[in-house]
C-alpha cells in the first residue's frame, strides 16, 4: 500500500480550478483504492489499487467504466487524497485541453480534487487509467473501460456501425506481481525498483484470472443465440503484445482507437500491442462453445509468455 | 579499442540543411537527380545515462572525434546516386547496410570504404551494421535516410497525403550488458535473457520538469528538436519511425489521433487513425502523419497546448529500473 508523499520526485501537486468550466450533460465521480485485491485462480491474493465510484469505499477492478454519448459535455470529478499519495485520470485516447489530458508532468498531479473536463466527439471504445508513475500505476489496476456510445444512444459502435445485440469488453492485461507490494511513488527518485523489467505471471481479463475462472465468469463469458449479433471491445490493458484468438469464429473488425475503419476487416485472430483497443462483430450461426484464447507475447523473442481464456457460448 | 571519448548523449554534429541535427528537417526537390556524398567515421565511446551511468556505444558519427548515435540522418529524391564513404577506425569489422538497397560488405577494422546505390524508391530507410546481429545495430551502428518522390517536398509517396514538416524517430534501448558484450568482443547474452534498462528516441531519453538537463535540447528527447512535435493548428508532421531495438514498442500520442501511412515499408491501402501505433522490434518501421488538428475533444476549444508522445509498454518509460518519465518520450507542443 502507498505511502506518504515525502519520498516522491518529479511529481506537480494542483488541484487548480478547470478552465472554462460549464454544466455538464453527464458526470462521474471518481475517488482512489489502494487496497484492493484479486484472489487468482492458484489461490494468491495480488494486491490491486484503482477508483472507486463516488466516495464509497470499495475495490472494483477494473475500475468502474464511464458511458457517455457522443457530443456530451462529460465532468470527471476526480477527488484524492493527496496528503497520502497522488494520481491522475487520463482518459485515454479522448484528446482535451492540456489541463483535462491528466499528464502529470504537463500539468498536474491531483492533490485534492479537479474536474475534468472534456467532450466526447467520437463514438468509441476507450479506457481511463492513472499517469502518474504510470509504469506502476497502470500495471496495479488503476483503469477501466470508457464507452462513447453513438448520439442517439444505439446499439453500435459508431454511427453507420451494424446494431449489436450482446456486448462483451475484454480488458486483457498481465500482472508481474512481484510489482504488486511496490509503494506508489516507487523508483521515482532513482531507485532500481525493477520497473523496467516486466516479468508476468497471470493473465486476467476485465479483472478475472484467464487461467481458468474467466472462462465461466459472468464478466467476461459471452452467453448468446444463433442469429444475435456481438460486439467485442477489445482492450490491450497490459504492456506487452497480445494476440487473440476468437476459437474458430471469424470477426468483422469494424474500429480501432474510437475511429472506424475505412473498410472492415475479417479475422480469426488478431495482434495488439499496449493501449490499442479495437471492437470486432461476431454474427455465430452455429451453436457452440467457442473457446478465445488470448496469448501474451514476449517484447523481445515473441514466444507466448502466458495465456488468458474466455468462451463465447452460443446456444 | 582506440579510444574511449566520455561524451554526453548530444544533438551535435551538423554537417548540413539535410541532417537532422538541423531540427527540423527542410527539403526543397530538385528538378533532376544527383549524386549525393556521405562520410560516416566508425567511432566508440560511452554516453552517460539518465541515472549517470555511463554505457558503451559505438556509431556512424560525423567526425573520428565524435560519436553520434544514431547517426545523422539525410534526406535524398528518387533517383539520386548516394554514395557513403564509411571510415571504420576501431579495432572491429564492420558494415553498412540497407536492406534491399546496399550491403557494403565486411569494412576491416581500420580500413575504409566506399558504396554507391541508386536511391529507386521513395520512403524510410535505417542504415545499419548487420555483422554480429543484431548487436553491433544495437550498440548504436544504425542510422536513417529519406528518399523523397522525385519532385515532391510535402509527399511520402506519390499521391500519399501531404505534410508541412518531416522528423525522423529512430528508437533504440540498451541492455549495457550487451554493450558491455560488445566492446570486449564476448558473445553477448542470449536475448531471453535480455533486459533493456535504458529507452532512446534518436539517442537521447526524456527528463521531466526539475530534472537536471530539462532545459537541454542536447539531453531531454522531450525538447530534441529533432524529435519533439511542435507546431500551430495545421502543420502536418510526417513522422518517419525506425526502430533499431530488439523492442516491440506501442506507441501512444495525446491530443490528436495520427495517419498511418506505411508500415514496414509498405503502403497501406486504407489509413487508420491511430491513438496507439505498434512498432515491430527489428528494423520495423512506420510512417505516420500528426496532424496538428486542434485537439477534438477540449472543452471549451482550444488550439494550443502542451502534450505528449510516449510508449505504453510503459517499462520504456523508466531509467535504470525506475525513474518514470526518464524513457522514451516526446513533446508534443501545439504553438
Amino acid at each position: 500500500m502507498g505511502m506518504g508523499m515525502g519520498n516522491a520526485c518529479y511529481v506537480y501537486p494542483g488541484a487548480p480550478a478547470t478552465p472554462g468550466l460549464v454544466t455538464p450533460d453527464i458526470s462521474f465521480d471518481r475517488s482512489v483504492y489502494m487496497n484492493g485485491s484479486v484472489t487468482m485462480d492458484d489461490g494468491r491474493t495480488i494486491e490491486v489499487w484503482g477508483f472507486t465510484q463516488g466516495g464509497m469505499m470499495g475495490n472494483q477492478f477494473p475500475s468502474p467504466p464511464m458511458r457517455v454519448r457522443e457530443g456530451q459535455i462529460v465532468h470527471t470529478n476526480f477527488t484524492n487524497n493527496g496528503m497520502m499519495w497522488l494520481h491522475t485520470i487520463h482518459h485515454h485516447g479522448i484528446e482535451p485541453s492540456t489541463e483535462n489530458d491528466g499528464v502529470g508532468h504537463t500539468s498536474f498531479d491531483v492533490d485534492g480534487s479537479y474536474t475534468y473536463q472534456w467532450k466526447a466527439s467520437h463514438a468509441g471504445t476507450y479506457f481511463y487509467h492513472c499517469h502518474t508513475n504510470t509504469v506502476l500505476h497502470a500495471e496495479m489496476g488503476m483503469y477501466g473501460a470508457l464507452i462513447i456510445d453513438p448520439p442517439d444512444g444505439s446499439k453500435r459502435a459508431f454511427t453507420g456501425a451494424p446494431l449489436y445485440d450482446v456486448e462483451a469488453i475484454w480488458a486483457c492485461d498481465e500482472f508481474d506481481s512481484s510489482w504488486h507490494t511496490l509503494n506508489w511513488d516507487a523508483g521515482t527518485c532513482g531507485a532500481d525498483v525493477g520497473l523496467n523489467d516486466l516479468q508476468p505471471d497471470y493473465f486476467i481479463i476485465s479483472g478475472v484470472d484467464g487461467a481458468s475462472s474467466a472462462l465461466t465468469d459472468s464478466r467476461v463469458a459471452v452467453n448468446m443465440n444463433t442469429g444475435q449479433a456481438l460486439l467485442v471491445r477489445y482492450i490491450n490493458a497490459g504492456y506487452t503484445p497480445q494476440r487473440i484468438d476468437f476459437g474458430g469464429l471469424s470477426g468483422e473488425v469494424i474500429a480501432s482507437d474510437g475511429r472506424a475503419l475505412p473498410k472492415a476487416v475479417s479475422a480469426t485472430s488478431w495482434k495488439s500491442t499496449a493501449a490499442e483497443r479495437y471492437d470486432i462483430m461476431f454474427y455465430p450461426t452455429t451453436a457452440g462453445v467457442y473457446e478465445v484464447t488470448v496469448e501474451y507475447l514476449h517484447w523481445v523473442t515473441g514466444a507466448v509468455i502466458g495465456t488468458a481464456r474466455t468462451r463465447i457460448n452460443v446456444s | 579499442m582506440k579510444r574511449r571519448t566520455f561524451l554526453q548523449a548530444s544533438a551535435a554534429g551538423i554537417t548540413g540543411a539535410l541532417t537532422a541535427g538541423a531540427a527540423v528537417l527542410t527539403w526543397t526537390p530538385r528538378a533532376h537527380a544527383a549524386t549525393v556524398a556521405r562520410t560516416y567515421t566508425i567511432t566508440d565511446g560511452y554516453i552517460t545515462q539518465p541515472d549517470g551511468v555511463n554505457v558503451y556505444f559505438k556509431g556512424y558519427s560525423d567526425s573520428a572525434t565524435g560519436l553520434n548515435v544514431p547517426a545523422s540522418s539525410f534526406i535524398v529524391q528518387e533517383g539520386d546516386t548516394v554514395t557513403v564513404t564509411i571510415n571504420n577506425t576501431l579495432g572491429s569489422d564492420h558494415s553498412f547496410v540497407i536492406d534491399g538497397v546496399v550491403d557494403s560488405g565486411v569494412i576491416s577494422a581500420g580500413t575504409s570504404k566506399t558504396v554507391s546505390f541508386l536511391a529507386a524508391t521513395a520512403g524510410s530507410y535505417l542504415f545499419y551494421d548487420k555483422l554480429n546481429a543484431p548487436y553491433n545495430r544495437a550498440v548504436g551502428l544504425h542510422g536513417a535516410m529519406a528518399v523523397m518522390p522525385s519532385g515532391s517536398s510535402d509527399t511520402l509517396y506519390a499521391g500519399s497525403p501531404t505534410f508541412v514538416k518531416q522528423l525522423f524517430w529512430v528508437y533504440n534501448e540498451c541492455d549495457p550488458a550487451v554493450n558491455e558484450a560488445v566492446r570486449i568482443n564476448a558473445m553477448p547474452p542470449p536475448l531471453s535473457s535480455y533486459v533493456p534498462r535504458y529507452f532512446t528516441i534518436n539517442g537521447l531519453s526524456a527528463r521531466p520538469p526539475g530534472a537536471p538537463g530539462y532545459d537541454d535540447p542536447t539531453i531531454n528527447s522531450y525538447y530534441d528538436p529533432r524529435t519533439a512535435l511542435a507546431g500551430y493548428v495545421g502543420e502536418r508532421t510526417l513522422v518517419r519511425v525506425l526502430n533499431a531495438g530488439l523492442c516491440t514498442h506501442s506507441m501512444h500520442f495525446h491530443a490528436n489521433h495520427v495517419e498511418l501511412l506505411k508500415r514496414n515499408g509498405s503502403v497501406l491501402a486504407d489509413i487508420w487513425l491511430k491513438d496507439v501505433v505498434s512498432l515491430d522490434n527489428n528494423k520495423g518501421s512506420v510512417d505516420l502523419i500528426y496532424p496538428f488538428d486542434p485537439p477534438p475533444d477540449a472543452w471549451p476549444p482550444v488550439s494550443t497546448g502542451n502534450f505528449v508522445m510516449h510508449l505504453h509498454n510503459e517499462q520504456t518509460q523508466t531509467a535504470g529500473g525506475g525513474s518514470y518519465q526518464f524513457g522514451a518520450q516526446t513533446s508534443i507542443k501545439f504553438k
